[in-house]
């Protein structure tokens, strides 16, 4: 199992009056190759459940198992290590980092993963030419359209060859076209490289694209299954 | 994570990002120059006081006798106490008169003519009148020819001793000894050549004309001596001679303020303790500039600490350590100010070429220690708030660093 996670809880100042449970007690297992799509409202706590998985954020309470490592008691070095060996993350703010051109951006995972120079360069372009932003390669963020940045992002995400894709509201700052497009990059990365994509999203139509569907409504898995149940 | 890779990612982030990287130089930048200036030009500045009260003879005293007659001062109360000073050879070593040639002068040697319009300050000589003393009393060593003589003084011989710059202005360095000169028409043979004291052109010193103080009938139209310089044996018959000759004087011309004779030793005493007060002061202000430096620094720094959190939030994301965003930004801390303190310090250094040649006449270059100890300040205010955002963003868990704005 790639992902198993036991009741996992994360809790917003826990016993006082404004406690918030924005993940309240979660069991789910994602295996390797599939493509699942974690949808709810906004607030339900799809978006916290995606930063526990991706290691950007700690659980309150319970288990996480990556690959079968315990991931909730590594050090900050090793999680580092784990985002950047295992992890793509795609973000609705495409999370780009500003003063950077597309190619360095998306070079710098590598760089922090201490390739040399050459292998970084091959790993660029072929990310670059995996979401056909390859003539853009010098280009700033600002210089660039919303769905550009976002297939930036997504090359980003790919180049460390990761297993796992994380993706939250990958489409949600994009209009219907473009956001098709990102949506098609996502599943032929999905098909051709057998990576397991994990896509958060409120949108009944983009969670309809996924095999599997886990529905969650406050901070509660309310259903987990095949998509055709999940009553999209 | 190595050390190139942080010093790579640096780089890329500084050239990035050259507007604020080129602001925060600017600071540092600021801060050193002024700081380099300042304290260069004090130090340049007490040179010079040093220099001029180095020129001054220890144990000197001056003595003031101004009892004026309808023809200029009185010449009896000058000649009473320049006999009275002879006799105080217990105390003194030498007294002279000390007047000089009023009004313009015009020297000529040859085709050459020297008059105060077509000079520059810095180069015009000197004409003093004075004794046979006058050589010992303002510190003088012959180095060629003859000193004046009491017969000089005496026979009024139309003769004068030359400073090492006044002859250089005059005869270009050829040998004056011998030679003729003509001080407003009247010929005077240059008997005596002084050695240069080695006191910078500021000095006037060097560019003196000394002919006997008799001749002031020839030029001023009396003896007016009013004016002596004495000096003492040592610093102990200085202070007496001072007493001695304060109440000699004062019976001569009466308690009201137009005689009075001072021991020099105190204006040099004086001299310590004001340009000690004056590098305090300019040090104070060149502290303010280093701190207004720091604190420009400090502000750039901070400003951008909220976009500096988010792209922290990505570092992290992508997966940094946070070992390695502290070096990515210790690194750029360092490069920016260190980049912009060596700018600082050759436009310091420049700066304080100019300035202190056009003020002071000279160059005082600054001192190791000041631009050392500023440019480590500088850089340690670039590296305290550049490191600031990194080690609170960096301990964030990734979401909250993302999530600043």
């Amino acid at each position: 199992m790639l992902i198993e996670v036991k009741n996992l809880y994360k809790i917003y100042n826990e016993g006082k009056e404004n406690e918030v449970r924005a993940l309240d007690g979660i069991d789910l297992q994602i295996d390797r190759g599939e493509f699942v799509a974690i949808i709810g409202a906004s607030g339900s706590g799809k978006s916290t459940l995606m930063n526990v998985l991706g290691l950007l954020d700690i659980p309150t309470y319970g288990e996480y198992h990556l690959d079968g490592d315990d991931v909730t008691t590594l050090t900050d070095k090793k999680q580092a290590h784990t985002r950047n060996k295992q992890i793509g993350f795609i973000f609705q703010g495409y999370n780009l980092i500003p003063a950077l051109s597309a190619a360095e951006n998306v070079e710098l995972p590598l760089i922090y993963q201490g390739l040399p120079i050459d292998e970084r360069e091959v790993r660029v372009e072929e990310a670059l030419h995996k979401v056909s932003m390859f003539d853009r390669s010098g280009h700033k963020p600002s210089e660039m359209s919303g769905g550009q940045q976002q297939r930036i992002a997504i090359a980003r995400a790919i180049a460390t060859h990761p297993p796992i894709i994380m993706a939250d509201e990958p489409t949600g700052a994009l209009d219907s076209k473009t956001g098709k497009h990102v949506l098609e990059i996502l599943h032929t990365l999905h098909q051709e490289t057998g990576t397991t994509v994990i896509l958060i999203t409120h949108d009944n139509s983009i969670a309809a694209t996924a095999d599997r569907v886990v529905r969650i409504s406050d901070g509660k898995i309310i259903y987990d299954g095949p998509r055709e149940g999940a009553g999209l | 994570m190595n050390l190139k890779q942080a010093f790579k990612i640096a780089a890329k982030s500084i050239a990035a990002k050259k507007g604020r990287s080129a602001l925060t130089m600017l600071g540092v930048i600021i801060g050193l120059t002024a700081v380099i200036i300042l304290v260069s030009f004090a130090k340049g500045q007490n040179k010079w006081l040093e220099d001029y009260y180095a020129s001054m003879v220890d144990n000197s005293i001056s003595i003031y006798a101004y009892k004026w007659s309808m023809y200029g001062s009185d010449e009896s109360v000058a000649e009473d106490l320049y006999s009275y000073c002879q006799q105080m050879s217990d105390y003194l070593i030498g007294v002279t008169p000390m007047s000089q040639v009023y009004g313009n002068t015009t020297i000529k040697f040859g085709s050459k003519t020297i008059t105060q319009d077509n000079t520059d300050w810095n180069s015009r000589p000197q004409i003093y009148l004075g004794n046979q003393q006058y050589t010992v009393c303002q510190g003088y060593t012959l180095a060629k020819g003859r000193d004046l003589t009491y017969l000089d003084v005496e026979k009024l011989n139309q003769v004068c001793v030359l400073g090492a710059k006044a002859a250089a202005t005059i005869f270009d360095y050829a040998d004056p000894v011998g030679q003729t000169i003509y001080i407003n028409g009247t010929p005077i043979t240059v008997v005596g050549l002084y050695e240069d004291s080695g006191l910078d052109e500021y000095s006037s010193k060097d560019r003196v004309i000394l002919m006997p103080y008799t001749l002031s009938r020839l030029f001023n139209g009396n003896v007016d001596s009013g004016q002596f310089i004495a000096v003492a044996k040592d610093a102990t018959s200085a202070t007496l001679a001072v007493t001695m000759l304060n109440g000699y004087g004062k019976g001569l011309v009466g308690d009201n303020g137009s005689f009075w004779a001072e021991n020099q030793n105190q204006y040099i005493d004086n001299s310590n303790e004001q340009s000690r007060m004056q590098q305090l002061f300019l040090g104070g202000i060149a502290a303010i500039s280093l701190l207004v430096g720091g604190i420009g620094i400090m502000n750039i720094m901070l400003v951008t600490v909220t976009e500096r959190t988010r792209e922290i939030g990505i570092r992290k994301a992508i997966g940094a350590e946070r070992k390695s965003i502290i070096a990515q930004f210790l690194i750029e801390a360092c490069l920016i100010c260190g980049l912009g303190g060596l700018i600082g310090i050759a436009i310091g250094y420049l700066g304080t070429a100019i300035v202190c040649k056009l003020v002071l006449g000279f160059i005082s270059w600054p001192d190791m220690t000041v631009t050392v100890g500023s440019f480590l300040f500088s850089l340690a205010m670039g590296v305290i708030f550049g490191l600031y955002p990194a080690v609170k963003a960096s301990g964030l868990q990734p979401v909250e660093a993302l999530r600043a704005d």
